[in-house]
């Protein structure tokens, strides 16, 4: 089997492959992906926002709706101050659902078989580092609007930098939150990234394996990519919202400690 | 065979080195292009304006709306619970007056059939009385009537006796006035 496996010259590589040029932009398999799973996710979002607008309904109404409903709950849970959680619903329930289409089509036939100038046509754009880390930064930017709306700009700095005479521990406490700021949005991606990219070689190296078994083995594996995808595209989702209600729970702490606080949280502006 | 798999990975790690240190950093060799990623940023970016802008408002006020009926729901359960609770406070309070009310009705027939049954009675006796007392009369007169016929009868059987034995026949009248008087001075 390992003769077998070396002989077919699998060719695994970690970056996207570049299909063809748009000027000077070069057009990757991961991005050719993610544009078809956008007008996909587009497709379905408009077509169902438009049947309840309507008030109709049909199974994938009542299927989008559910999860949809559901994962709203998981805010609301998370981050009791309705405003905020309805601001930050939007980021992610889009990256929820984005993630999950995106995942899913990792597992479309032709994964690696399918090719255009020796290059794979179908990757899944979760695969992609530079999707993950657009992702991460876009998660990055929208919590600290949050907690600059929160706390405001300065109190949003003193959460990173506080007086190392006064607050020796606080100093420390603020440098290490500024590292896991970067480090934890870091992990978000490559978490992603590390998942999907491992999930298609898996589908390969078991193609290559079970050769014609494929026809047993691979649904197996893609069920269980599958299932993968929707744990992944739940993690991002909810750590994206627990560390956005992090960074504006970090107002009631100093509000408990009774210092002075330049903009009144959602509550108290209720 | 494990030789040849090693020697295929190995000619592929030569080559990943290769390619990074050709390209000299290490972002180059994940892929990492500054350009893809402010596109991926821009693109995502503007799936979540449109969504958020578009869709999600609607699937939010679904939600909203959904969850005010539900509310709604509660609420008039609560009040319809509340108003049954008020109806069977009600209900039995209408029913402890019934029963309050029935008991002094019981109460008063009862008063009222004691009162009669002793008028009644009070009658009956004073009916007994009165026909007993008629009675006494009726016996004290008939006794009075007996007795008088009893006087009669004695004197005329001693009339009769008294003409056997004298053997001599007076007559009646004669009689009767010896008896009289025999009796008066009997009486004395």
């Amino acid at each position: 089997m390992l003769n077998q496996f070396a002989s077919t010259g699998l060719h695994i590589e970690v970056k996207t492959s570049v299909l063809f040029h748009v000027g000077e932009f070069g057009v990757t398999n991961g991005m050719l992906t993610g544009i078809v799973g956008m007008i996909i996710f587009l497709a379905i979002f408009f077509y169902v926002g438009r049947k309840v607008k309507r008030g109709q309904s049909n199974r994938l109404v009542q299927i989008v709706q559910w999860a949809f409903e559901g994962m709203y709950g998981q805010i609301e849970q998370i981050i009791p101050d309705k405003k905020i959680a309805r601001g930050i619903a939007p980021l992610a329930l889009s990256i929820f659902f984005f993630v999950l289409i995106s995942y899913w089509m990792s597992v479309l036939p032709g994964l690696d078989s399918i090719k255009w100038n020796d290059a794979p046509v179908l990757r899944s754009v979760t695969a992609d580092l530079n999707f993950t880390f657009a992702l991460a930064i876009l998660s990055l930017i929208a919590t600290q609007w949050y907690a600059i709306r929160q706390l405001g700009h300065i109190g949003n700095l003193k959460r990173y930098f506080r007086n190392p005479i006064k607050d020796p521990i606080g100093a420390f406490e603020g440098v290490l939150e500024l590292i896991g700021e970067f480090s934890r949005y870091t992990a978000l991606s490559l978490r992603l990234f590390g998942n999907a990219f491992a999930g298609e070689v898996l589908l390969v190296v078991m193609v290559v394996l079970t050769s014609y078994g494929a026809l047993i083995t691979l649904p197996v594996f893609i069920a269980f990519e599958m299932f993968i995808g929707v744990i992944q595209a739940y993690i991002f989702f909810i750590l994206t919202v627990i560390f956005t209600y992090l960074a504006v729970q970090h107002h009631g702490d100093e509000h408990s400690d009774h210092s002075a606080s330049p903009v009144p949280s959602g509550d108290e502006q209720k | 065979m494990l030789e040849t798999l090693l020697t295929h990975v190995a000619s592929a790690a030569e080559a990943t080195g290769e390619t990074t240190e050709a390209s000299g950093d290490i972002m180059s060799s994940l892929g990492i292009d500054w350009q893809m990623l402010a596109f991926q940023i821009i693109g995502f970016a503007l799936i979540v304006f449109l969504l958020g802008k578009f869709v999600f408002p609607i699937l939010l006020r679904s939600i909203d709306e959904r969850n005010a009926k539900i509310e709604e729901g509660l609420k008039a359960a609560r009040e319809a619970e509340d108003n049954a609770t008020k109806a069977q406070s009600k209900i039995d309070d209408q029913l402890a007056e019934a029963r309050r009310e029935a008991k002094e009705i019981v109460a008063t027939a009862k008063d009222e059939a004691t009162a009669m049954l002793s008028k009644a009675d009070e009658k009956a006796k004073q009916n007994a009385k009165h026909v007993l007392d008629q009675a006494h009369d009726e016996i004290s007169k008939e006794v009075i009537a007996a007795k008088k016929a009893l006087h009669n009868e004695t004197l005329e059987l001693v009339a009769s006796a008294t003409e056997r034995v004298i053997g001599k026949t007076h007559s009646a009248k004669a009689d009767k006035a010896v008896i009289a008087e025999a009796l008066k001075g009997a009486d004395k």
